[in-house]
C-alpha cells in the first residue's frame, strides 16, 4: 500500500510541471516580436542583451502558467511602462500613431490621383486640324495663280 | 480650379514643414541633460520593491543618501551587493541612507535578487528607466551621492564600487560633510 502511495506521489510530482499548462494560450516567438528590450530598444527577438534574456525567461514562465498574451503584456506594462510594447495601444492619444500613417497614405493617394487627373487633362491629344482659313491676300494670290493656269 | 489646388498643396506642404519644425524644437527643448556634481539630485517617487507605497527622494532631505542603480540581470551588480549591504550597516548609525534603484527589471527577479544577496536597505523600482534617464545613466551599476541639501556630491561611480572603493568612501564622506 505504501509503495503504491509513494509511486503515485512520485508520478504526480513528475507530472506537475508538465501539467501546469497543457494548452498554452500564446507563444514566446509571438511575444518576442511584440515586446521591446528596455535597454537596447529593439524587439526581444532581435536582442541577446541580459535584460532581454531575463524578460524572455519571465514570458516563458508565464506561458507555462497558461497566461494569455494580453495578461503577460499587461504585467510587463505594469513593470516597465508602456514603452515595453513594440506597438502603441489602440486607445487615447496613442491612436494617432495608428491613424496618422493611414491618413498620410490616403492623402498621398488622393494627391497622386489629382495629379494624374490634371496631367491627363493637359496631355489630351489635340483635335485633328480642321480646314485652315486663309487670309484674303493669300486667297487673292491663289485666285490669280489659278487664273493664270487657266 | 488649378490655382486653388496649387494653393492647397502649398498650404499642406507648409503645414507639414511647420509640424516637423515644431517636433524638432520640442525635442531640443525637452532633452534631458545628466545632472552635474554640485547641482540638485533629480527627484523621484518610485514604488518600493519590498513593502508597499512609494519612496520619495525629497523626503530624505536632511540626510546623506547613497543611490545605487542596479538590476538583477546585471552580473557586476551581484558582485557589489554584499559590499553595499555592509556599507549600509556601517554608515546608517551616522544617518546615511542607502537607496537601491532597480533599473529595467522584472519585479519577481528583483525580489529574488534582494533576498538572495540579503539586501535590507530600501529599494525602489524604475521599470521604465525614466529616473535612470534623468540621472544620465549609461548602464548598471552606477552610484551617486547626495548631501543633506539634496545636491549631488563626490564622484559619480560608473561600474562596481568594489573596483572603486576609495571613490565610494570619499563619496559617502562628501555626503556626510556637506
Amino acid at each position: 500500500m505504501l509503495r503504491v502511495v509513494a509511486v503515485a506521489a512520485a508520478a504526480l510530482a513528475l507530472a506537475g510541471p508538465a501539467a501546469a499548462c497543457v494548452h498554452p494560450k500564446t507563444s514566446l516567438s509571438y511575444l518576442e516580436g511584440q515586446i521591446m528590450c528596455p535597454t537596447c530598444h529593439t524587439t526581444l527577438d532581435m536582442s541577446e542583451a541580459p535584460a532581454a534574456q531575463q524578460i524572455k525567461a519571465q514570458i516563458s514562465r508565464r506561458i507555462a502558467e497558461c497566461w494569455s498574451a494580453k495578461q503577460i503584456e499587461t504585467e510587463l506594462v505594469g513593470n516597465f511602462g508602456q514603452g515595453i510594447l513594440a506597438a502603441p495601444p489602440h486607445k487615447g492619444f496613442d491612436l494617432l500613431a495608428w491613424w496618422l500613417p493611414l491618413g498620410g497614405v490616403l492623402a498621398g493617394a488622393l494627391l497622386l490621383a489629382v495629379g494624374v487627373w490634371r496631367w491627363s487633362r493637359t496631355h489630351e491629344p489635340e483635335p485633328p486640324e480642321t480646314e485652315h482659313e486663309t487670309d484674303p491676300e493669300t486667297e487673292r494670290r491663289l485666285d490669280e495663280l489659278l487664273a493664270r493656269l487657266d | 480650379m488649378t490655382r486653388t489646388l496649387k494653393l492647397t498643396g502649398q498650404g499642406l506642404a507648409l503645414v507639414a514643414v511647420a509640424g516637423l519644425l515644431g517636433l524638432l524644437v520640442w525635442r531640443l527643448t525637452h532633452q534631458t541633460h545628466p545632472p552635474k556634481i554640485g547641482g540638485p539630485a533629480p527627484n523621484f517617487a518610485l514604488r518600493r520593491i519590498e513593502g508597499t507605497g512609494k519612496l520619495n527622494l525629497a523626503s530624505l532631505r536632511g540626510k546623506p543618501v547613497v543611490i545605487n542603480f542596479w538590476a538583477s540581470w546585471c552580473v557586476p551588480c551581484k558582485g557589489e551587493a554584499k559590499m553595499l549591504e555592509q556599507a549600509w550597516k556601517q554608515y546608517r548609525s551616522q544617518g546615511v541612507v542607502f537607496v537601491g534603484v532597480d533599473y529595467h527589471d522584472v519585479t519577481s527577479d528583483a525580489r529574488t535578487f534582494l533576498s538572495h544577496h540579503g539586501v535590507t536597505y530600501p529599494t525602489v523600482q524604475d521599470g521604465s528607466g525614466m529616473i535612470g534617464d534623468k540621472y544620465g545613466l549609461t548602464g548598471v551599476p552606477e552610484t551617486y551621492f547626495v548631501d543633506r541639501r539634496g545636491r549631488l556630491v563626490g564622484t559619480h561611480i560608473i561600474g562596481t564600487i568594489t573596483n572603486q572603493v576609495s571613490a565610494f568612501r570619499s563619496g559617502i564622506r562628501a555626503a556626510l560633510d556637506q
